[in-house]
């Protein structure tokens, strides 16, 4: 109660100064949106804004915002607003922003002036000084907005006076000629726009919460929620721009209809008769051949199916045994903190080690003639399952309450059966939920079946792995041989891998690569987000389950 | 002196000796024929695996050995035989670890052996490969240096720390002390999503679109900059820093937090003053985990790069990007023999000490943390 009185006395006293400040973030968001459309080219540089030259409006912009933010600053300090500075904004803001016009300075200088590189050095240790005494010495008020308002200031009369005009460019001379660099109006001005609307907005938002610890939470919470935004807008954006160029490659030609689908011949006791889809999905159903209309990536959507079932037959049962072993019967020692360390280092080691192992170790083991496999792919990505499933489920038995456990043990059952019938179904949803995320991160993964499996950069449909069909007998050791197994075939990641080596032009009936690329791209991706979603929503089912016992 | 090593390698030997009188007792205690199953199961797993690395065709024999030991110890002494079958896929983690060291050491050594140096008299292997600048695999002498490659993937790893650094930190942050529930069940499945998208999709995202616009956008000759790379592996490896930080920042005790807001401070200060430099070194590890993704992120570099192993001239140049260590191993694997193969290897060798170094380190940051946070509550 005693709060919601004294916030709107605040607001009585300061309703001006906060609708203009307010009216400052919502002035620095327009700017900053401003200068991502002119990144992406939606707003020309050379081009006009409402009325004007793209880069006079923005340099406009610029100064009226810095003068409006360096006017609350001043004006706070002068007491006029009803403000609440501490004594200084702290090290933090300090260091960032001397570190901005350091760097700055040293480009003026060195280059815009001539000076050279000691002159640039000079220019921005002379520079970066006198920001770091504006800020980190006067009271929070003045050291928070000046620093800001002189940057967005200098930029728009840079801008303004046409010293970045629209034919800008400079390339540093110590650039060797192979390795020159340009920068030119277009990509420098975004930039600088950018910049600078975030850093006013910053300390506009500030300069709304009347600084001092309110100013700052809301200054910081704004940059907070701005990157939370920016996080998930770019994760749409990517899955959205995949979708929108691939959908078209992958559903071309897609028939739907009583006996229009490829025929599956279908074999149990002997007996065998054809099943004829009801759906014809070229893209998904064909392989690279000269005699389809339409390319489809069939035999990699087999190959990905047989890798992740390698993996999880090999890596879901070594990893809960070991995590059973963990929690249940180990005792913390040496031994678990060993085992522990060596889990750790084997999920962080990276995929293309262990490519590099499997290359070394499986790769000249199953065949006579050193080979890539299929068998080889998927004992490699089982080994990088391992350690993710040894960690969720190892996590998903220490979550199981010991309650649990000694009411069986009370019960007279012996610790094993205590383990089948009260541990495990008790961290099953969290192995689930693990092993699916997992298995959603591996089957993207490329780098090492390049090294390990992959095998044919457009493969035909029929050269798809069969690899239920080939299993053979015999009576001599090994027994049981697959040559499907030993032999290198193609899978999504790969695939598309395939795509980008190949760059562009036409091959094997693939008429357009790029798009093709696209459209593989599509699959796999949509095939790992299936995972992804499956395994986020069982945990969430599950913790819902949960929360109510 | 002398002394000490007497007592210690006593205790060493007096250990052994309790440890193997445990064992023991444990026969005498067991029945026999687990004893002899045990045994079996044992010895035909270690069969399997020296089979298995001699290519032998018996070792499918070993492995059928185990499984019916196993079989039969499963239906007679189901308690032991659980608990023998558990240890010996624990130890299978330990084994692989082991057989990774091992087998990309073994291959690299040659070459090491090849390129060595000699340093005020002492001969060290593989010192050539790094005071020479030139990959030329090709040529007459050829030659195999890291140096290029290291330079990108430092350069690629700074970039990416900045990127996945401070947003994977604020991100954490948001999810789990700022973001209103609702807000939360978007935003944290949404980094996860994040990912899960493979690296390749990434890199023909980079190759495709990226990598001509910052071609068309800085006048460079040819394509692929450390810049754009380093940004693009910087995304990837945010989550794993997003995911890490949280699990720092949840550890902090509630009843902190709450001490300090009944304080009267904002929820910021809270944060600044409390949250965070409690969590700062679950917080750190999470960043060098980070470091380490990137460090090992492939497929983007490998297919947004130039595949040209360079120096980047001057040293900070981003907007040229050659070739990474996780780069030149997929790119030129495939069509390499002899001592370039080799040489791959030793890409491989260092990648992964420094991974598992940062790995490592993180851990014991983590140790410590946790111990930290144990003793205020």
């Amino acid at each position: 109660m005693a709060g919601a009185t004294e916030t709107s006395v605040v607001r009585e006293n300061t309703s001006t100064y906060e609708a203009i400040a307010a009216l400052t973030v919502g002035l620095a968001a327009v700017l900053f949106f401003l200068g991502l459309a002119a990144t992406v080219e939606i707003v020309s540089i050379t081009g006009s804004l409402a009325g004007l030259p793209t880069l006079t409006a923005l340099g406009l912009l610029l100064v009226v915002m810095g003068v409006a933010v360096g006017g609350f600053g001043l004006l706070s300090y002068r007491g006029l607003f009803p403000t609440d500075p501490d004594v200084s904004v702290g090290i933090v803001a300090a260091a960032l922003f001397s570190a901005l016009w350091a760097l700055l300075g040293f480009l003026v200088g060195a280059e815009a002036l001539g000076l050279g590189l000691a002159g640039g050095v000079v220019g921005g240790l002379l520079i970066g000084a006198v920001a770091f005494a504006t800020t980190a010495f006067p009271r929070e008020d003045v050291g928070s907005t000046l620093p800001a308002a002189a940057l967005a200031v200098f930029f728009g009369l840079v801008f303004l006076l046409g010293v970045v005009g629209t034919e800008w460019s400079w390339s540093p001379a110590n650039f060797p000629d192979s390795q020159s660099v340009t920068f030119f109006a277009r990509s420098v001005a975004p930039f600088a726009v950018m910049l600078s609307s975030l850093v006013v907005g910053w300390a506009a938002a500030k300069a709304y919460g009347g600084f001092g610890a309110r100013g700052r939470h809301l200054g910081a919470y704004l940059l907070v929620y701005l990157n939370a935004v920016a996080i998930i807008s770019i994760l749409v954006a990517l899955v959205a721009f995949v979708v929108f160029k691939g959908i078209g490659p992958v559903a071309e030609g897609v028939e739907v209809g009583l006996g229009v689908g490829p025929a599956t011949t279908v074999s149990l006791f002997g007996f065998s008769y054809d099943v004829v889809w009801p759906v014809y999905w070229p893209f998904l159903m064909n392989g690279a051949s000269l005699f389809t209309d339409i390319t489809g990536v069939f035999p990699a959507i087999v190959g990905t199916a047989w890798l992740v079932i390698g993996a999880v037959v090999l890596a879901v049962p070594l990893g809960v045994g070991a995590a059973v072993f963990l929690t249940e019967y180990a005792e913390r020692g040496r031994f678990t903190a060993i085992v522990e360390v060596a889990t750790n280092a084997l999920w962080s080691t990276p995929s293309i080690v262990f490519g590099l192992f499997g290359a070394a170790f499986l790769v000249p083991r199953f065949t006579p003639q050193p080979q890539k496999s299929l068998l080889a792919g998927m004992i490699t990505l089982g080994f990088m399952l391992l350690p993710l499933v040894v960690i969720t489920a190892r996590e998903a038995m220490i979550a199981v309450p010991d309650e649990y456990r000694d009411a069986s043990a009370a019960l007279g059952v012996s610790k094993w059966q205590t383990i089948r019938s009260v541990v495990l179904p008790a961290a099953m949803p969290g192995v689930v939920t693990g092993v699916i995320l997992g298995v959603g991160r591996i089957a993207g993964e490329t780098a090492p079946l390049l090294l390990t499996m992959g095998g044919g950069s457009f493969v035909g449909a029929g050269q798809r792995a069969k690899v239920l069909d080939s299993f053979q007998l015999s009576l001599s050791p090994p027994f049981v041989t697959n040559p499907e197994l030993t032999q290198a075939t193609t899978a999504l990641p790969y695939q598309l891998y395939q795509v980008v080596l190949t760059g562009t032009g036409e091959t094997a009936g693939v008429t357009d690569i790029t798009a093709f690329g696209w459209g593989t791209a599509l699959v796999l991706l949509a095939v790992v987000l299936a995972f992804y979603a499956v395994g986020i929503a069982t945990r969430q089912y599950f913790r819902s389950k949960l929360s109510y016992e | 002196m002398a002394t000490n090593q007497q007592r210690d390698s006593d205790g060493w030997l007096a250990r052994l000796s309790s440890r193997f009188a445990r064992f023991a007792e444990f026969v005498q205690d067991t029945d026999n024929d687990a004893v002899v199953a045990g045994a079996v199961g044992g010895l035909s797993l270690a069969g399997a695996f020296v089979g298995f690395l001699v290519t032998s065709p018996y070792t499918s024999v070993a492995v059928l050995g185990f499984l019916a030991a196993v079989a039969y110890s499963w239906v007679r002494h189901q308690e032991l035989a659980a608990r023998g079958v558990t240890l010996a896929m624990t130890v299978s983690t330990i084994v692989i670890l082991a057989l990774i060291t091992f087998f990309i050491f073994y291959e690299a050594w040659p070459i090491l052996q090849d390129r060595s140096g000699t340093v005020l008299g002492l001969t060290i292997p593989g010192l050539e490969m790094f005071t020479t600048t030139a990959w030329t695999p090709a040529e007459g002498t050829p030659r195999y240096s890291m140096l290029p490659m290291i330079q990108g993937t430092v350069l690629v790893t700074i970039i990416a720390t900045a990127v996945a650094g401070p947003l994977g930190v604020a991100a954490a942050l948001f999810i789990s002390e700022i973001a209103p529930p609702t807000v939360r069940e978007v935003v944290k499945p949404g980094v996860e999503v994040l990912a899960g998208i493979p690296s390749i999709v990434y890199g023909f995202l980079g190759f495709t679109v990226l990598s001509p616009w910052a071609s068309d956008q800085f006048a460079l000759v040819g394509q692929g900059t450390y810049l754009f790379v380093g940004i693009v592996v910087g995304l990837m490896a945010l989550p794993t820093v997003v995911s890490v930080a949280e699990d720092a920042i949840n550890s902090v005790p509630e009843s902190m937090k709450s001490g300090s807001l009944a304080l009267g401070t904002t929820d910021w200060q809270t944060m600044t003053t409390v949250t965070i430099p409690t969590a700062f070194s679950g917080i750190s590890a999470a960043v060098l985990l980070g470091v380490g993704r990137a460090i090992g992120e492939t497929m983007a570099a490998t297919v947004m790069l130039r595949n040209t192993p360079t120096i980047a001239e001057p040293l900070y140049n981003v907007f040229y990007g050659f070739e990474t260590l996780t780069s030149l191993i997929a790119a030129n694997y495939g069509s390499s023999s002899g001592l370039q193969k080799d040489a791959l290897f030793v890409a491989g060798c260092i990648l992964f000490l420094s991974v598992l170094a940062l790995s490592v380190g993180s851990q014991l940051i983590e140790q410590r943390m946790e111990q930290k946070v144990g003793g205020v509550e």
